[in-house]
């Protein structure tokens, strides 16, 4: 061990000390066992009820979680964030078993020009220096139908944790299983129940949110 | 009686400073409200006219405190009807040129969406008032009849301008672009 400290050669990946975690001294195919088990046992271990409901990686490059708004005499405002992290579990046979959450950086909003992002990040609408994040967790989902479904969650934005309900249309890609999902989610957050009462009533209570994105499955 | 020639150097640099930016407000004003589609362009346009009425408004009232403080050159002879006419034009221009601003200044100030104005990105404008709906909706609805009679005032004083110029053939124009003729002799 000490002498391995100094030794930068191959010699250190024999050390059991200092390999990575699969390779114990058990060695490899003992450690790969036990991998298995780890996965097949473990507490996320799939039964009969839950091996429907899986996570999915987000494809980010196909994700945009956008907004519009209207004011009294002027053009419909539209704008993203461009920084966002969020979990999709789908579970195709129990639907109300399929969860989300999405986090959006208040500051990496984009509305098409770096003096008018700064005013909407401004203490005025988004706060962005006291509310850095906006999130948004289901708490229910329904099928509608084969393509529809609604999500309740809690959004919580300036701090303020109200409900509200999307629309989600689902479009599964790919082979019988379905190794990508297309999901379009649309809603409408009245801002004034979270605070936000900037430029009421020229500039609409009401804003239209429509979080576009895909979801992938390595399986 | 005043035989100056020309317009003191600091009115002649005043006019046409105020000129360029008159003119640009009321044109930019025109493009962001009729011709801009996308609110982030219209936000920055209306950032920037807001700017160039500020400065509107300050070299206005350096503009009239000079002109208080100074001698105008003695019209050039014309009809005394006509000279009437001019003088009364000139005291309008300077009434809109001031209510422009003002009035801009009013609807910022009063606006639901008080959104702040950082003239040329240096110094913040004041709001001195609430926002109140039907205040913004009075000072708008001066403001608009107030370019409209601006534009057409601004019109009338450069035809008159030409017309001095290419008609009459006198100094009119001369004297607030350079020395004037009895400068020279």
């Amino acid at each position: 061990m000490q002498n391995n400290l100094n030794n930068w050669g191959m010699g250190m990946f024999r050390d059991p000390a200092l390999v990575p975690l699969p390779y114990t001294r058990f060695g490899r195919p003992v450690a790969l066992l036990m991998l298995a088990l780890a996965v097949s046992i473990g507490p996320r271990a799939p039964t009969a009820a839950t091996v429907a409901a899986q996570a999915w990686r987000i494809d980010e490059a196909r994700t945009s979680i956008g907004f519009t708004i209207n004011a009294a005499g002027y053009p419909t405002t539209r704008g993203h964030f461009r920084h966002f992290s969020g979990r999709i579990v789908i579970d195709f046979e129990h639907p109300a078993k399929s969860f989300t959450n999405f986090t959006v950086q208040a500051d990496s909003i984009d509305a098409g020009s770096p003096a008018f992002d700064d005013f909407i990040k401004s203490a005025l609408l988004l706060n962005a220096e006291k509310f850095p994040t906006l999130s948004f967790t289901s708490t229910h989902v329904e099928k509608v139908d084969a393509r529809i479904a609604q999500i309740t969650g809690d959004l919580t934005m300036l701090g303020v944790t109200k409900p509200i309900t999307l629309t989600v249309n689902v479009d599964p890609e790919g082979s019988a299983k379905g190794r990508a999902v297309a999901f379009v989610a649309t809603g409408t957050i009245v801002r004034s129940q979270f605070g936000m009462i900037f430029g009421i009533p020229l500039i609409d209570d009401a804003l239209g949110i429509t979080v576009k994105t895909r979801a992938l499955s390595d399986e | 009686m005043n035989d100056a020639a020309a317009w003191p150097a600091a009115l002649r640099f005043l006019h046409w400073l105020s000129a360029v930016l008159v003119v640009a407000s009321l044109g930019l004003g025109v493009i962001m409200v009729q011709f801009t589609h996308d609110t982030a362009a219209r936000f920055e346009l209306t950032q920037t006219h807001k700017s160039i009425g500020v400065a509107v408004l300050a070299f206005t009232i350096v503009r009239l405190c000079v002109r208080a403080l100074t001698s105008a050159p003695k019209p050039e002879p014309t009809a005394p009807l006509l000279q009437l006419a001019a003088k009364t034009a000139h005291i309008a221009l300077y009434v809109l040129v001031l209510v422009m601003p003002l009035s801009g200044w009013l609807m910022v100030t009063t606006t639901p969406v008080r959104i702040p104005t950082v003239a040329f990105g240096l110094f913040p404008l004041p709001y001195p008032f609430a926002p109140n709906l039907p205040f913004y909706r009075a000072a708008h609805t001066v403001h608009v009849a107030a370019a409209i009679a601006l534009t057409a005032l601004v019109t009338v004083h450069v035809a008159a301008a030409l017309v001095h110029t290419f008609i009459w053939r006198d100094q009119t124009l001369a004297r607030m672009w350079r020395i004037g003729r009895a400068d020279r002799t």
